[in-house]
C-alpha cells in the first residue's frame, strides 16, 4: 500500500472566502498500480494531486503515505517522502534561464546536500552530467542538452520535466493533465514515453484525454465537486458513469 | 574556461581597487564608540529645535527654488533638445535643406550635449563652484540644485515630448501647422502629465539633495550636521538625521499620492489642464497661497540676497578666472592617482554594497521566510518573523542616510581618506541594492520554485536552483546601474574627507587655483560620462525592452544619487 486516504478534506481560503476544494476523500493506491483521475475542470484534481506530493497538508482527514501519517512529519522527512514522488504538470515550469540538462538535474536536489547543490550549479560532477545526459537521451532531447529552457517548444519542455523525473528516479510519479497543452500528434509520443519511464513505478495522473485514459490506465477514478464519485477497473468504466462525471459541463456547453 | 578567466579578471580589478582604495585593517573603535554614546539622548533641547526648524524651511527652499529654477531652465533646452522637433521625423520632412535648417539642428544639438554636461556633473561640485561664486548660504545651493536638476529634467522632458504618439503631430502638421503649433497643440497636451509627474519626482530628489548640499556650505540641514559632527555634538546629529530622515518621508508620500493622481491622468489620457487633479487643487489652495509658499521658498533659499551690490560681478570675476582650464603635463599626471582613488573608491563601495546588501537581502525576502509551508513551528515561525523585520529595518536605515553623512561616521572609525569614502558608500550601497535584491527575489515567478519544492529540494536550493537564475541577470542589471551612480558619487566623497577627485578638487578651489579646478570638473564629466556609456554597453544585452518611463525614472534617480526608482 503506497497511498492511503482516509476522509480527507481540503478547504482554499482565498478573499472571496473558503471554496472547498476536496470532501471526503477515501482512496487507496497500491504500489505499481496505474490510476487516472477523471472529472470536469475545477473538480479538485490538481488539489488531489497536491496533497499526494506532500506540497499541500490535509485540511481535515489523514493522508498516510506508506503507513506513515504526513501531517505527523517534520520538515525533513517531508522533504524525504516528496524526494521518493516525482511530479509532471500541465505547463511544465522549468527554470527558463538553466539549461536543460541543468533543469534535469533538478531532479537530483532532493537528494543532495546544499554544498553539493551548490558545486553541482557551478561545476556538475561528471557522474551527474552523464545522468543528466542519460535522461535527456531517453527523452530524446540528447542534442539540446546545452540549450536554455526558455529556447525549447512546449512539447520539449515537457520532455524534461520527465527527464527530471527520470534523474529524480522516484517509486511515484504524479502527473497534473500532463498533455493537456500539447497538440495532438505529440499527445501519443509523449504518452507512449511516459508509460515507457514508469513501467516499474506507480503512476497517478489527472487526465482530460478520457480515451486515452481508458486505454492506457487500469482504475480510473472519478472526482466531480470535490468527491470521489465512482473508483472502477477502466474496463468497467460505462458510457453512463462519464456522462455523470461531466454532466454539468454537458449542460453548460449545450 | 571561459568563466573562470572572467572571474580570474573580477577578482584582479577587484584587488587592483582594493589598494587603490586604501583599505587597511586600522579601525578606530574608540572614536566609534564616543560617537554611539555621545548620540544619545538626541538633543531636543528647545534653542537647537529652533535651530533644526529652521534648517528644515532652508533645506525644503533650496529644493523648491531649486526645483523651480531647473524646470525653468530644463524646458527651453528640453524642447530644442527633442530630435523630431528640430532634427529628424515627420515634422521635418519635408522642409527644404538649407543653411537655417542645418544651424537650427545644430543648437538643437548643443542644447543635448549642454545638458548632459549640466547632468554629468555632480550637484555638489556645481555648489562648490557656486559657494566660491556667490559666497556662503543657500543660494549657491539651490543654484546648484537647478542647474544639476536642469540638465536631467531637460532630457526627461525631451524624451517625453518625443515618445508622444505620432498620430495627432502628423495630422496637426499636414493641416498647416507650424512646429510651435503643433507642440503647443499636440505634444504638450499629450505629454503634460508625465511631465508633471517626473517633475515632482524630480522635487524629491532634490530635497535629498539639498539637504547634503551644506556640506560644502550651501546651507540647510547638511551644513548643521557637518557643524555638529566637527564640534562632537553627536546628540545633535542624531536630532537632525531623524529631522532629516521625517522630511524626506514626508516628501516622498506627499509626492508620490500627487504623481499617482497624474499618473492616472496620463494614463486615461486627459490633459493636465482639464484633468481633476488641478480642479481639485485650486479649490483647496487658491492661487495667490501658492505664490505666496513660492515667494518664501525663494526667500528661504537665499534670493534676496542676489540683488546685493557686486555679487553678479564677484560671480563674473570668478567664473572668468576658471578660464582657460590648466592642462600642463604636469599637473594632469598628478590627477593620476586621484581619479584612481575615484574609480576604485566607487568599485570597491559597491563591491561592499553587494556583499552586505546581499547578506541582507536574503532574510528581508518575504517568499523565502515568511511562506507558511515551511512551517518551522511557532518559536521559529516568531525567529523568522523578526529576522525578516530586522533586517528591512536595518536596511531602510542604511539608505535612508546619505552617503556623506556617512562619510563623516566613517571617517571616525577608519580616518580620513579614501577608505572612509569607499565605507560610506558600501553601507549606503548595502540599504539600496539590499531592497532591491530583496525585491527582486520576491517577484521572481513562482512555479519552477513550486516545482522543486515538490521534488524535494529544501529552501536553500529552491533559492539557488529556482530562484537565483531567474533573478540573476536582474540582479546584475541593478548592480550595475547603482555602479553608475556610485560613481558619481565617488567623485565628492573627497569634499568632506572621503578621498579621490573631490579632496582634489576642493583643496584646489580651497587654494584658489580655479582653472585647476576647471580641469578637474572637466574630467569628472568626463569619467562619468565614460562610466554611463560603458555601464549601458553592459546593461544592454541584459534590460534591452526597457519603457521609456522605466529608464526616466532611472535617469533621474541614477544622475540624482536618490536611493532608487519608486
Amino acid at each position: 500500500m503506497i497511498y492511503d486516504l482516509r476522509t480527507v478534506a481540503h478547504v482554499y481560503s482565498g478573499r472571496a472566502g473558503a471554496v472547498r476544494a476536496l470532501e471526503d476523500v477515501t482512496l487507496r493506491v497500491s504500489r505499481g498500480e496505474r490510476v487516472a483521475l477523471l472529472g470536469p475542470s475545477g473538480a479538485g484534481k490538481s488539489t488531489l494531486l497536491r496533497l499526494l506530493n506532500a506540497t499541500l497538508r490535509p485540511a481535515r482527514g489523514a493522508l498516510f503515505f506508506e503507513g506513515r501519517d504526513l501531517s505527523a512529519l517534520g520538515p525533513g522527512e517531508l522533504r524525504a517522502v516528496r524526494r521518493r514522488i516525482g511530479t509532471i504538470f500541465q505547463h511544465p515550469s522549468l527554470v527558463p534561464s538553466l539549461t536543460a540538462q541543468q533543469n534535469a538535474l533538478c531532479g537530483r536536489l532532493g537528494s543532495w546536500n546544499l554544498l553539493r547543490s551548490l558545486r553541482a550549479l557551478v561545476v556538475p560532477g561528471s557522474e551527474d552530467v552523464r545522468a543528466g545526459l542519460a535522461a535527456l537521451e531517453t527523452v530524446g532531447l540528447s542534442g539540446k542538452a546545452a540549450a536554455r529552457a526558455d529556447e525549447l517548444s512546449g512539447g520539449q519542455q515537457q520532455r524534461v520535466a520527465i527527464a527530471r523525473v527520470l534523474v529524480q528516479d522516484p517509486e511515484v510519479v504524479l502527473a497534473d493533465e500532463p498533455f493537456a497543452s500539447l497538440d495532438p500528434g505529440l499527445t501519443a509520443q509523449l504518452a507512449d514515453l511516459l508509460f515507457e519511464v514508469t513501467q516499474r513505478r506507480t503512476l497517478v495522473a489527472a487526465m482530460h484525454d478520457v480515451d486515452l485514459a481508458l486505454q492506457r490506465f487500469q482504475r480510473i477514478v472519478g472526482v466531480r465537486a470535490g468527491r470521489v464519485v465512482f473508483d472502477v477497473p477502466a474496463a468497467e468504466v460505462s458510457p453512463e458513469l462519464l456522462q455523470q462525471l461531466y454532466a454539468r459541463e454537458a449542460r453548460r456547453a449545450g | 574556461m571561459k568563466r573562470a578567466a572572467v572571474a580570474g579578471a573580477v577578482c584582479a580589478a577587484l584587488a587592483l581597487c582594493i589598494a587603490g582604495a586604501g583599505v587597511h585593517p586600522a579601525f578606530d573603535a574608540r572614536a566609534l564608540g564616543a560617537f554611539v554614546r555621545g548620540v544619545f539622548p538626541p538633543d531636543l533641547s528647545p534653542p537647537f529645535l529652533r535651530v533644526v526648524g529652521l534648517a528644515i524651511a532652508r533645506t525644503l527652499g533650496i529644493a523648491v527654488a531649486g526645483t523651480a529654477l531647473s524646470v525653468l531652465g530644463g524646458l527651453p533646452l528640453g524642447i530644442l533638445a527633442t530630435p523630431s522637433l528640430f532634427r529628424r521625423g515627420p515634422l521635418l520632412a519635408g522642409e527644404r535643406p538649407g543653411l537655417l535648417t542645418a544651424l537650427v539642428a545644430l543648437a538643437s544639438l548643443a542644447a543635448r550635449a549642454l545638458l548632459r554636461f549640466l547632468r554629468a556633473v555632480p550637484d555638489l561640485v556645481w555648489a562648490l563652484l557656486f559657494v566660491v561664486g556667490f559666497g556662503l548660504g543657500p543660494l549657491p545651493g539651490a543654484l546648484a540644485l537647478g542647474v544639476s536638476a536642469a540638465g536631467i529634467l531637460g532630457r526627461v522632458y525631451a524624451d517625453l515630448f518625443e515618445g508622444v504618439p505620432p498620430g495627432p503631430v502628423v495630422a496637426l502638421h499636414a493641416g498647416g501647422a507650424s512646429r510651435m503649433q503643433v507642440f503647443a497643440a499636440a505634444i504638450w497636451p499629450q505629454a503634460a502629465p508625465a511631465v508633471a509627474a517626473y517633475t515632482l519626482y524630480s522635487f524629491e530628489c532634490c530635497v535629498r539633495a539639498a539637504a547634503v548640499l551644506g556640506f560644502v556650505g550651501a546651507g540647510g540641514i547638511g551644513g548643521e550636521i557637518n557643524l555638529s559632527m566637527r564640534l562632537f555634538e553627536y546628540g545633535q546629529v542624531l536630532t537632525l538625521l531623524l529631522a532629516f530622515v521625517a522630511l524626506v518621508l514626508l516628501t516622498d508620500a506627499v509626492s508620490r499620492r500627487l504623481r499617482g493622481r497624474f499618473q492616472r491622468n496620463a494614463v486615461h489620457g486627459s490633459g493636465l489642464l482639464r484633468g481633476p487633479v488641478e480642479g481639485r487643487v485650486a479649490r483647496r489652495a487658491p492661487a495667490l497661497l501658492w505664490i505666496a509658499l513660492a515667494a518664501l521658498a525663494f526667500q528661504q533659499a537665499g534670493f534676496l540676497g542676489i540683488a546685493a551690490p557686486g555679487l553678479l560681478g564677484h560671480f563674473g570675476r570668478f567664473a572668468r578666472q576658471l578660464f582657460p582650464p590648466d592642462l600642463s603635463a604636469g599637473f594632469l599626471a598628478s590627477l593620476l592617482e586621484p581619479l584612481w582613488q575615484t574609480v576604485s573608491i566607487s568599485v570597491v563601495g559597491t563591491a561592499i554594497g553587494i556583499a552586505l546588501g546581499g547578506a541582507l537581502a536574503l532574510p528581508a525576502t518575504a517568499t523565502l521566510l515568511l511562506d507558511r509551508r515551511d512551517a518551522p513551528g511557532v518559536l521559529g515561525r516568531a525567529a523568522r518573523l523578526l529576522a525578516y523585520s530586522g533586517s528591512r529595518l536595518l536596511l531602510a536605515m542604511l539608505r535612508s542616510i546619505p552617503e556623506l553623512v556617512w562619510v563623516l561616521l566613517c571617517i571616525l572609525a577608519v580616518g580620513l581618506g579614501p577608505f572612509a569614502g569607499a565605507l560610506a558608500l558600501g553601507l549606503h550601497t548595502a540599504g539600496v541594492l539590499g531592497k532591491l535584491y530583496a525585491e527582486t527575489l520576491e517577484e521572481v515567478p513562482d512555479g519552477p520554485v513550486e516545482e522543486l519544492r515538490a521534488a524535494g529540494a529544501t529552501l536553500p536550493q529552491r533559492l539557488l536552483w529556482a530562484m537565483w537564475p531567474q533573478a540573476r541577470e536582474m540582479l546584475l542589471g541593478y548592480t550595475l546601474l547603482r555602479w553608475e551612480t556610485n560613481l558619481r558619487v565617488s567623485t565628492v566623497v573627497g569634499m568632506v574627507g572621503g578621498g579621490g577627485l573631490g579632496l582634489a578638487l576642493y583643496n584646489n578651489v580651497q587654494l584658489g587655483f580655479y582653472p585647476r579646478a576647471a580641469t578637474l570638473v572637466l574630467l569628472i564629466y568626463l569619467l562619468v560620462s565614460v562610466t554611463d556609456w560603458l555601464s549601458d554597453r553592459l546593461r544592454k544585452p541584459v534590460t534591452s525592452a526597457e519603457a521609456p518611463p522605466a529608464s526616466a525614472m532611472e535617469l533621474i534617480s541614477a544622475a540624482s544619487g536618490s536611493p532608487a526608482a519608486p
